[in-house]
């Protein structure tokens, strides 16, 4: 059965993007976020019919401390933990109101999303409730400090797992929250990355457009945690699609396509690029390239057996 | 006693200065503390850190809101906080500055000396983290702590945060501060306007704090106000844009994470403009320019 109704895009580019800023200059994050870049283009997608939500984040603090606020439309905080819970009580007041064309979009980092909101997220997206949620994936709880989330890859420094003599940096693995979000029969599911625009906004349109709960997850490298120069945000995150680390693919109604063929380059040059893999032995490194082909090899797998033909 | 405050930008450093510095008095046999001030800021938001030192035990726990010195880490802070607030008269000033004492500005006349530390920490370690640099600087300008002092205290602080190899670098920077620093009187002429805050009436407040956008005395307030606050003293480069190599791809439009480029005019008319009073200088244009339009200069 099909969730999801509409979906229709009119094909937004960057050169069709509106000029207007809703969310303004003057916030307070670092030089070179990727998290601005992200939230910036959704706002101009979205429109000023929108009321945004947003859990305890880095978002939350530069985008506005209290009178000071960057949106132009309504900005709401309640707790970390309930993010999805509380746009999805929103959207329904606003139902209740008459008001049922105005979107209620959630954005959180991934630590709000995969780990401590996780709870929330899942029981609103059980329930397809009809919002957006954007999490903006930078791979760590960067906000209060650089700490290990359930999302930072396998090896990589953060003050919770740092790197010495015994141990170098975390000695776990990424977790695939949007398979994650797949397995919860959602009506859209999306990965995107701000080193791939073009994917991007058509992605934030076609979720815009959509009913029901839409899932995007979106990778957004952050200079200041992951030890980096500044101004290779963007050419960061397009290495980590090209090598593998990080795919970008969509599910509508349970089919699911790629949106860019992994090149399956070597993982080293998106490594070298970060202070935060500085101290990775060769070792390491393997097992980092195994993981990235294990997962490429699970994803084309997953590409497959959900493909349109399969469709009943 | 002698009490230090510094004033810096996040991630220039100024805790690991502050704490570098009491590590290099207490060495001397002083007795010494250090803590920082801070609220929800990022890499570039202004900040503060002190350092207490005496030859006794210290029991005072509280901020130092009247410093014997004030160390500033980038001298465009000057311009917005006023730095030199409570400053004794007899105090002195250290600030990172390519300019002569001469030509500084903190709304009182004291002693000051400067240091490019900014051009040394490009030298000497490749990036613009003053701290250790502007350490060399406060050696030489007070004579309070010698620079084998301060170099022990860098390769103490810095060497257990950030590796001795570096540490090392960090100490060689404080010495080649040292040699550079220049000492002299600066100006007090202009004044600093103590900058309020809204504070509403408790009437005046909306229910759940839902603030309309509002112009206050104290500046614009609610949502879309953070265009008041200029954050383009953050950076150190700013980006040029050569319109003659542009073609218009609004790439740099689209990955500015400030909205600092605006799109101009009409039709061929159509041309990028650089609102630099916004820009932090992250270079993310300069590097996805695809014409190379846009260079980074200091």
């Amino acid at each position: 059965m099909d969730r999801h109704q509409g979906g229709e895009t009119i094909g937004i580019t960057i050169k069709t993007l509106p000029e207007e800023e809703l969310f303004t200059s003057g916030h307070t994050a670092c030089g070179g976020c990727g998290a601005p870049i992200v939230v910036r283009a959704a706002m101009k997608i979205l429109g000023p019919n929108t009321v945004t939500y947003f859990p305890a984040c880095c978002l939350l603090v530069f985008g506005g401390t209290y009178p000071h606020n960057a949106f132009k439309v309504p900005y709401l905080h309640v707790l970390f933990e309930n993010s999805a819970i509380c746009a999805a009580g929103i959207k329904q007041a606003l139902n209740k109101q008459g008001k049922e064309d105005v979107n209620v979009v959630a954005f959180a980092g991934d630590g709000g999303t995969g780990d401590i909101g996780f709870q929330a997220l899942s029981g609103a997206a059980e329930r397809n409730e009809d919002i957006l949620y954007i999490c903006y994936d930078n791979e760590a709880y960067m906000n209060t400090g650089i700490q290990r989330s359930g999302s930072t890859p396998f090896g990589a420094w953060t003050t919770t797992t740092p790197a010495g003599t015994k141990i170098g940096g975390k000695e776990l693995f990424k977790k695939d929250i949007p398979k994650i979000m797949m397995a919860h029969n959602v009506p859209y599911v999306a990965t995107a990355s701000v080193g791939h625009p073009a994917d991007m906004l058509r992605k934030i349109e076609k979720a815009k457009n959509m009913k029901g709960f839409r899932y995007l997850q979106i990778f957004a490298p952050c200079p200041t945690g992951w030890r980096m120069d500044t101004a290779k945000t963007v050419e960061v995150a397009k290495k980590a699609v090209n090598s593998g680390m990080w795919t970008l693919f969509e599910m509508v109604d349970g089919v699911i396509t790629l949106s860019v063929k992994p090149k399956m380059e070597p993982v080293d040059d998106y490594l070298k690029m970060q202070g935060r893999f500085r101290h990775l032995t060769d070792e390491q490194i393997k097992i980092i390239q195994g993981w990235a082909y294990k997962k490429n090899e699970m994803d084309l797998k997953f590409v497959e057996a959900f493909s349109e033909d399969k469709k009943e | 006693m002698f009490e230090v405050r510094f004033h810096g930008r996040g991630g220039q450093g100024a805790v690991m200065a502050a704490q570098a510095l009491a590590s290099a008095a207490f060495q001397e046999g002083n007795y010494a503390v250090a803590f920082p001030y801070f609220g929800a800021e990022r890499r570039g938001a202004p900040v503060m850190a002190f350092t207490r030192v005496d030859k006794d035990k210290i029991f005072s726990k509280t901020l130092i809101y009247e410093p014997d010195y004030i160390v500033v880490l980038d001298d465009k802070l000057t311009g917005l906080v006023d730095v030199a607030d409570g400053l004794k008269d007899d105090g002195m000033a250290i600030i990172n500055s390519n300019a002569k004492p001469e030509d500084i500005e903190l709304g009182k006349s004291v002693k000051c000396a400067t240091v490019d530390a900014t051009t040394v920490a490009l030298e000497t370690l490749g990036q613009p983290i003053t701290n250790s640099a502007i350490l060399g600087a406060f050696a030489k300008a007070t004579g309070l702590v010698s620079i084998d002092s301060i170099v022990a205290g860098i390769m103490d602080i810095f060497g257990s945060r950030i590796g001795e190899k570096l540490a090392a670098k960090n100490a060689n920077a404080a010495k080649v501060a040292y040699e550079r620093t220049s000492v002299g009187t600066c100006k007090g002429t202009m004044t600093y306007e103590k900058g309020g805050k809204w504070l509403p009436d408790y009437k005046e407040l909306p229910l759940g704090l839902a603030t309309r956008p509002m112009k206050t005395p104290e500046g614009l307030v609610g949502p879309g106000s953070f265009v008041d606050n200029k954050t383009g003293s953050w950076k150190t480069f700013a980006p040029v844009h050569d319109p003659d190599k542009c073609i218009m791809c609004r790439m740099c439009w689209f990955y500015c994470p400030d909205g600092a480029i605006k799109e101009v005019g009409e039709g061929d008319a159509k041309t990028l403009e650089f609102h630099l009073e916004y820009c932090k200088g992250c270079g993310i244009c300069a590097n996805e320019c695809p014409k190379d339009a846009i260079k980074m200069e200091r």
